[in-house]
């Protein structure tokens, strides 16, 4: 077992102003632009720990996130659309279905390893979406309409606002809590060597398969409260391989296969995100055409750069002002 | 469906898969001799469609003839992102060589997006339209046209490796990079010049490509997941084989195309593509195990 770091008075205080910032922005802050956009930083962090479990700590680099989280948000619509139900009760289904999905072709997919795992799960995406575009019970390029909540929009946002900040809490505590479990360290082991960790006892299969399972239920009840937000979803929009390309980029900027990585690699790469936007809009470098593109090209380069300087991220980068403690 | 109509969707399948197997020659050659596998691969060749466009465009230049100027062109490039990128990676993780290669096919998609935007394109060269009778069957000329590029630049790529002392050394990097240094070869040159001309091919076959089919930017990802199909039905790093997967893969397609209701196909082909990585991936691993 690894002796859990300690940690000093300083990030405790600054973790609880953080939060009594975040939740008082969502009980008091009137321009709902700000909350919209927090609660995307929200989202995108409970996704990008999701991920971060098999990604980050067991190395397997998972390129269709997207596919749990449509499949979760793809729950939401028919059962919605179809019968009705509440997001309270079609959120968690929407993971219960996204990890039985991630069951029948994601374990499978565990067989491969390296880099044809992650040509595999590519693959799979794509799959999804030529699916959810063709079985008669998606309604394809149609899309699904979900009645919003009865609430006024403001009222609406702020249950987003904090739910999604909630279970962003809850996974990202948990991500810390299994850091430091020997399932963490099991998970680690495959990462660095499969074949000794097998050697050495650790069960692998079982080790990926749980952290496949527990990644895909989050990403799709992340998913399934999704479509009651947005009110609308279509194929293309939910299974999108930038989602799943936006995941690993926010996981890789904050340092994957840590708990505090997406902490920090999620509002670094909204806020460049929204800096690009704004920027170049205000500078009208391509016209009036909306520079998406644009700032993909500069998420590219990010990827190329980090993955050529910094493979540990940001958490990389500080860790020797921390003292490495736990290094023998 | 009347067998001549079968008959046409196979030999259109035979000139598809000719096309395919120079798509995916590249991805085969890059990954059985040095072991990387190359994401950003259908980006170049969705550049080589736009160059051969550029050059129809801007010099009247037909694509055979752009065909031959993007080999040494992209033969450049592909040099450059092996000094520039993979060297760098080679030394630390596969995982960070295969992220490389993703933000570079990030870069290069969107860039070429801001260039020629999202609209679809079509090679405007008029003979590709004019329609042939090849044994009583009808052809278009483009595709004719591509598919003899492909056959002879998969011609003489065997040859290369087959005959040439060149040929030789990238084979004896394949089999023992760590031998190969002991004989002499200088592993890094040669490496780069397997990544060259892996590039290269890819380019020409997204000319090939251009011939028949429309193209847009962003949706070249469709050629990665269909290299990958040839590559692992053909295994790794020899042409011939990649060769008779590119023609076995066209013909599924072709068939598929005739028998299934269209909107299947590619559901069809992306669960092949699926099923055979996950059976074979491993056999696909041990050869690049054997590789490194």
């Amino acid at each position: 077992m690894v002796e859990p770091a300690r940690v000093g008075r300083g990030p405790v205080v600054g973790a609880a102003a953080l939060l009594g910032l975040a939740v008082g922005i969502g009980l008091w802050w009137e321009g709902l632009g700000l909350l919209s956009t927090l609660t995307n930083v929200f989202l995108f962090l409970l996704l990008t720990q999701a991920w971060n479990l098999l990604g980050g700590y067991g190395g397997y680099l998972n390129l269709a996130m997207a596919v749990f989280f449509g499949v979760g948000a793809y729950t939401t619509g028919i059962l919605a659309y179809g019968w009705g139900l509440s997001p309270l009760l079609t959120a968690p289904l929407g993971g219960v279905v996204s990890v039985l999905w991630a069951a029948a072709v994601g374990v499978p997919s565990l067989r491969v390893r390296g880099p044809y795992f992650a040509v595999l799960t590519m693959i799979l995406g794509f799959l999804a979406q030529v699916l959810a575009y063709n079985v008669p019970w998606t309604r394809g390029a149609m899309g699904i309409y979900v009645s919003p909540l009865p609430w006024d929009r403001r009222t609406v946002e702020q249950f987003f606002y904090f739910t999604y900040m909630g279970l962003a809490l809850v996974v990202t505590g948990l991500t810390a809590r299994i850091q430091s479990s020997r399932f963490g360290a099991a998970l680690v082991a495959v990462r660095e060597d499969e074949l000794a960790a097998a050697i050495l006892g650790v069960r692998t299969t079982w080790v990926k398969v749980a952290a496949l399972l527990l990644g895909a239920f989050w990403a799709g009840v992340a998913g399934g409260l999704y479509t009651q937000r947005i009110g609308y979803i279509e194929p293309t929009g939910v299974f999108s391989l930038d989602i799943s390309v936006d995941v690993v980029l926010m996981a890789m900027v904050g340092g994957a296969g840590t708990w505090q990585g997406p902490l920090l690699g999620v509002p670094l790469v909204m806020l460049v995100a929204e800096l690009l936007r704004v920027g170049v809009v205000h500078l009208g470098l391509f016209g009036a055409r909306i520079p998406a593109e644009f700032n993909r090209v500069v998420f590219g380069g990010i990827l190329v750069l980090i993955a050529l300087y910094a493979p540990d991220g940001l958490m990389g980068l500080l860790r020797p002002f921390r003292g490495r403690r736990l290094r023998v | 469906m009347t067998p001549a109509l079968l008959m046409e969707a196979m030999v259109n399948g035979v000139f598809l898969g000719l096309v395919y197997a120079l798509v995916s020659v590249g991805l085969s050659l890059t990954l059985g001799v040095l072991g990387i596998v190359n994401m950003a691969h259908s980006a170049f060749v969705m550049l080589g469609s736009f160059f051969a466009l550029e050059l129809l465009r801007g010099w009247g230049i037909p694509p055979v003839l752009a065909a031959l100027v993007a080999a040494p062109v992209f033969f450049g490039a592909g040099a450059a992102v092996h000094r520039l990128l993979l060297r760098r990676t080679a030394s630390t993780s596969e995982a960070m060589g295969l992220l490389v290669l993703f933000g570079l096919l990030l870069v290069l998609e969107n860039g070429s997006i801001l260039m020629w935007t999202t609209d679809t394109r079509v090679l405007p060269w008029q003979p590709a339209q004019a329609v042939l009778s090849v044994g009583g069957f009808r052809v278009a000329l483009g595709r004719l046209v591509a598919a003899g590029l492909a056959l002879g630049m998969i011609g003489s790529l065997d040859l290369l490796l087959r005959r040439t002392l060149l040929g030789k050394v990238v084979r004896a990097v394949g089999q023992n990079p760590d031998a190969a240094t002991v004989l002499g070869v200088d592993v890094a040159r040669i490496s780069m010049v397997v990544v060259g001309a892996g590039t290269a091919t890819a380019a020409m076959g997204g000319v090939a490509l251009a011939l028949m089919f429309p193209f847009a930017p962003q949706e070249h990802l469709r050629w990665l997941a269909w290299a990958f199909l040839v590559v692992v039905v053909g295994g790794l790093g020899d042409v011939r084989s990649t060769l008779l997967a590119g023609l076995l893969v066209g013909q599924l397609e072709a068939l598929a195309g005739v028998l299934l209701p269209f909107q299947y196909v590619y559901a069809v082909l992306y669960a092949f593509l699926a099923l055979t990585l996950i059976f074979r991936g491993r056999g696909l691993q041990s050869a690049q195990e054997r590789v490194l």
